[in-house]
């Protein structure tokens, strides 16, 4: 039985209150002189930058603990998550190129992330104007809206669909597909989530199947049909590269969605910084790298260690399972000054809502330019934007943070 | 003790003492260096540590390899003498190295 630090601490990252800021839960656990050990996932959180920091970029540290575990207990530990007898799910969601390590990481993450780098990404910049334009002129006739529906939501979808090489209007069934998928990774889930989850990543598996008998006969401009020439080269199987279709469009879904809505909340919340950005839009860079540490839309990773260690001046066995609580060490005042203020002039703002090493998130750069577009554009376009509702709900659980919904009414200029 | 200068964008020029050992990249990042931020921490995985190094007789690179160059090849406003800071190793022999920060990285 391990030693569980800080035993009047309480961390409940289901409950309502934390889902409605978990900020101040995220401090304690700061302050606490050593790790938490949140029993009920057999993980030990980290919460300070430097130790956050430490485990993400130690090369010792993996996403999964295979290397340390016999077959029988990787079986064991996969049912103690509930994470067997979903045969899809198993083999196109628990493995892919952010669940791999070594050489097969590196393999897969070769293969694809030229398109992701920052001047690829940079390409993308008109189809992202022509879709934030073509929106907004769909919603031309309303004052009032749910900026996550109604807007965000439809936005980073269609741009890596586009790019993956998924036709426009097959977008929304994405979405829905993507969101069960990775809803099961919250901590809480459920059997039926797991059903669920099951569920979408067959038919998704499906459709990609049907996509990729389009592309290979008909190859277009397009990320799939490149991937398709580098399973005929021998360079992936078919099965990774579905893995690797589906963790594109399902990363390039959800995060972005839930910081489009708390960076438009954060402007809301502080309008002088609103009126600043407004006022000189030179400053949308350090906005938006502000609006990703100020919310951080994946506020909680993991990683195992594979050889016994010190982490935060404690001894720990080989095995063992960190949290990286990203969202609370990017309020860690050893960091930032006054890290509970948005500020959209911040920098230097080294976050670590991207995570860090080599499992740093591949799609930083389309996030940020889809978020650039955005805030800009509607700078551009509306003098007045205000919250309808002073107090929207967020998304409750660990793994994720954003609005829900974000009722919002704005004037256009 | 090797000598590094960080010229940014705006013509702001920092010195720094790096020590052996160091990689570039977080002599930029301990220095204060606006335009470096080496989100991923050296794992050549962002290229926000992008630089260019600048040919002043003192100081010869080798050319960048495998994931880096890579990475160069798609970096904002790549050149010939583009380099991601976090893939250099500081050295002696490094004394007198001055690098520019890119535009695009302020």
């Amino acid at each position: 039985m391990p030693l569980t630090s800080s035993d009047q601490l309480s961390f409940d990252p289901l409950s309502q209150a934390f889902a409605a800021d978990p900020y101040p839960t995220y401090a304690a656990l700061r302050e606490c002189a050593h790790p938490y050990y949140y029993e009920d996932v057999d993980t030990w959180m980290l919460t300070k930058m430097a130790d956050v920091e430490s485990v993400a970029l130690d090369k010792t540290m993996l996403r999964g603990n295979d290397d340390v575990l016999t077959d029988a207990e990787r079986k064991a530990q996969q049912r103690k998550m509930n994470w067997h007898d979903m045969p899809h799910h198993e083999r196109f969601v628990q493995f892919n190129l952010l669940e791999s390590e070594g050489d097969v990481h590196d393999r897969l993450r070769k293969l694809v992330f030229r398109e992701f780098t920052p001047g690829m990404i940079l390409k993308q910049r008109g189809a992202i104007q022509a879709f934030v334009d073509q929106l907004l002129a769909e919603l031309a006739d309303h004052n009032e809206v749910d900026f996550v529906e109604d807007f965000a939501s439809h936005i980073p979808g269609h741009i890596i669909g586009r790019m993956l090489g998924v036709p426009d209007e097959d977008c929304p069934q994405l979405r829905v597909w993507s969101e069960n998928v990775v809803r099961f990774f919250n901590v809480g889930c459920d059997d039926n989530d797991k059903r669920i989850a099951e569920q979408a990543t067959k038919d998704f598996y499906l459709y990609l199947l049907d996509l990729l008998k389009l592309r290979k006969t008909a190859p277009q401009d397009d990320l799939l049909s490149r991937m398709l020439l580098q399973k005929q080269d021998g360079l992936m199987t078919e099965d990774e590269l579905i893995a690797t279709s589906m963790l594109i469009l399902m990363a390039g879904h959800g995060s972005t969605i839930d910081v489009l809505g708390s960076g438009m909340h954060s402007l809301l919340q502080f309008p002088d910084q609103r009126i600043k950005l407004r006022d000189d839009p030179s400053l949308i860079k350090t906005a938006v790298q502000e609006m990703f540490r100020y919310e951080s839309p994946l506020p909680y990773f993991h990683r195992f260690a594979t050889q016994d260690c010190t982490v935060a001046g404690q001894g720990f066995k080989a095995g063992t399972r960190f949290g990286l609580l990203y969202g609370a060490a990017n309020r860690d005042p050893a960091r930032f000054d006054a890290p509970d203020t948005f500020d959209v002039t911040r920098s230097p703002n080294r976050h670590v809502a991207f995570g860090g090493g080599t499992h740093f998130c591949l799609g930083n750069h389309l996030a940020r330019l889809d978020m650039d577009v955005i805030f800009t554009t509607l700078n551009e376009r509306f003098t007045d934007i205000q919250l309808v509702d002073a107090h929207p709900a967020y998304k409750s659980g660990l793994s994720v943070r954003g609005p829900k919904s974000l009722r919002i009414a704005w004037r256009a200029v | 003790m090797t000598k590094v200068t960080f010229i940014e964008d705006n013509g702001n020029q920092i010195e720094a003492i790096a020590e052996v050992g160091q990689s570039l990249m977080q002599v930029a990042v301990n220095s204060g260096v606006s335009g470096i931020s080496a989100e991923c921490g050296g794992a050549c995985a962002c290229g926000t540590c992008h630089c260019y190094v600048v040919d002043n007789g003192l100081v010869t690179l080798p050319t960048p390899d495998g994931d880096e160059a890579d990475m160069i090849e798609f970096v904002i406003d790549p050149k010939a003498n583009s380099r991601l800071s976090c893939q250099i190793a500081i050295t002696p022999d490094l004394d007198g190295l001055v690098v520019h920060i890119p535009a695009s990285q302020t």
